[in-house]
């Protein structure tokens, strides 16, 4: 499906925008900083490698509208999206790291919170650049429409992801996770009941 | 009506007929929109789009009235325009995202398309602003300053010889009525429009 230079151009893109950050951090030594900038930059990474998937590929659409139903079509692009999109945050979350760090972090916590976000920012982004495509708007619909849906994700994600770097009290995580889970079942749910309306014209 | 005479909030309590009212009326409208989003989905028929469209831009306009009022509120209780408070959070989403619908509908120019991808994003938009605005604000975990939340005492526990419900009840039914009212008139319009674009 992908070739191997857009496998490349992401892996790049990943960690010259790490290495970036990395740069720009000298001097911050606080991890609340350091989350923050690292979901900022979950964003742009999503954003860049999601939007990948849908370039060039109208040729390739012609034969899958003859070949397979909206839904199973959207199940199969969710699951890659969203497998793909984990292997590169995984990989910017290594990246991150490896350059600026987190100092003590509960590690589970925080990959669970990255788990978590990631399948969901990587379905709801899916969806709204179909919805984008079919809008004709390019690049620029595509932010306007999925930024303010995104946030309540983000902000989930965060406060999550802080309670695993502060290294601190994390009893309180169990609200965040809910919510979190709840979000990417609707999303998925809505995904799935919604995206037969965007299939052709 | 006499309103309890509180510490800081003193006659800003009034500020409940206004502000309150206003969120309801916008989840109102904005409901009213999606349920005609889901029937457009459902049997395709211009007018539903129409009603769709034009109850959530009046919803749109009934959110930056209780964004307004809200944060000239918060500026004579709280000390501050806009606070980083999930409730505000919310409001701030919901508003963007229905902007964010206005761009959409903008960007396309085939009527049937349009009524079509803005009812899915409509559906999508108001099942995450749902989730953001009622259930988010609700959880332990988080703060929140607005009354009601965050174990803050909501307004009616303060109410205690029910002279604000007196004046509340009829209010929320007040500002229902006007905001049904404006959107049937922006709905009669869309539809004139139509009819004239048609001829």
């Amino acid at each position: 499906m992908r070739s191997r230079k857009a496998w490349l151009a992401i892996v790049l893109y990943t960690g010259s925008t790490v290495y970036i950050s990395y740069l720009g951090l000298q001097g911050y030594t606080d991890t609340a900083t350091h989350n923050a900038v690292f979901w900022l930059l979950i964003i742009f990474i999503s954003m860049f490698a999601t939007s990948g998937s849908f370039a060039g590929r109208d040729s390739e659409m012609f034969y899958i509208y003859t070949l397979v139903s909206p839904s199973r079509f959207i199940l199969a692009r969710l699951l890659y999206n969203g497998i793909f999109l984990l292997s590169v945050s995984l990989l910017a979350f290594i990246c991150f790291q490896f350059f600026v760090g987190f100092g003590d972090t509960n590690q589970v916590l925080f990959l669970a919170a990255l788990l978590l976000t990631v399948w969901g920012i990587s379905s709801l982004l899916t969806m709204s650049f179909s919805i984008a495509s079919k809008g004709g708007g390019g690049f620029t619909l595509m932010a306007i429409i999925s930024f303010p849906l995104l946030v309540p994700l983000l902000i989930t994600a965060q406060h999550l992801s802080e309670m695993a770097v502060a290294g601190s009290d994390t009893s309180g995580y169990g609200g965040y996770v809910t919510v979190l889970l709840a979000l990417d079942g609707m999303i998925a749910a809505l995904c799935y009941l919604l995206f037969p309306y965007l299939w052709r014209d | 009506m006499p309103v309890p005479a509180l510490e800081i909030l003193h006659e800003t309590i009034r500020n409940l007929y206004f502000h309150v009212c206003m969120w309801f009326s916008m989840m109102f409208i904005l409901t009213v929109s999606l349920v005609y989003s889901l029937k457009y989905l459902n049997k395709p028929n211009e007018d539903y789009d129409i009603i769709a469209s034009q109850s959530s831009y009046t919803g749109l306009m009934f959110g930056v009235l209780g964004l307004a009022t809200g944060s000239l509120w918060a500026r004579y209780t709280w000390g501050a325009w806009w606070t980083n408070d999930p409730k505000l959070n919310g409001a701030a989403i919901a508003l963007l995202s229905y902007f964010a619908y206005v761009v959409l509908r903008n960007a396309m120019d085939d009527e049937q398309k349009r009524a079509r991808i803005s009812a899915v994003y409509n559906i999508f938009a108001y099942a995450m602003m749902m989730v953001f605005i009622m259930i988010y604000p609700r959880l332990k975990e988080v703060d929140s300053l607005h009354p009601g939340n965050g174990g803050n005492p909501g307004f009616n526990q303060y109410d205690l010889d029910s002279h604000m419900r007196l004046v509340f009840y009829p209010a929320v039914i007040g500002w229902l009525l006007l905001c049904s009212w404006i959107a049937s008139i922006n709905i009669r319009t869309e539809r004139i429009k139509r009819h004239l674009a048609n001829q």
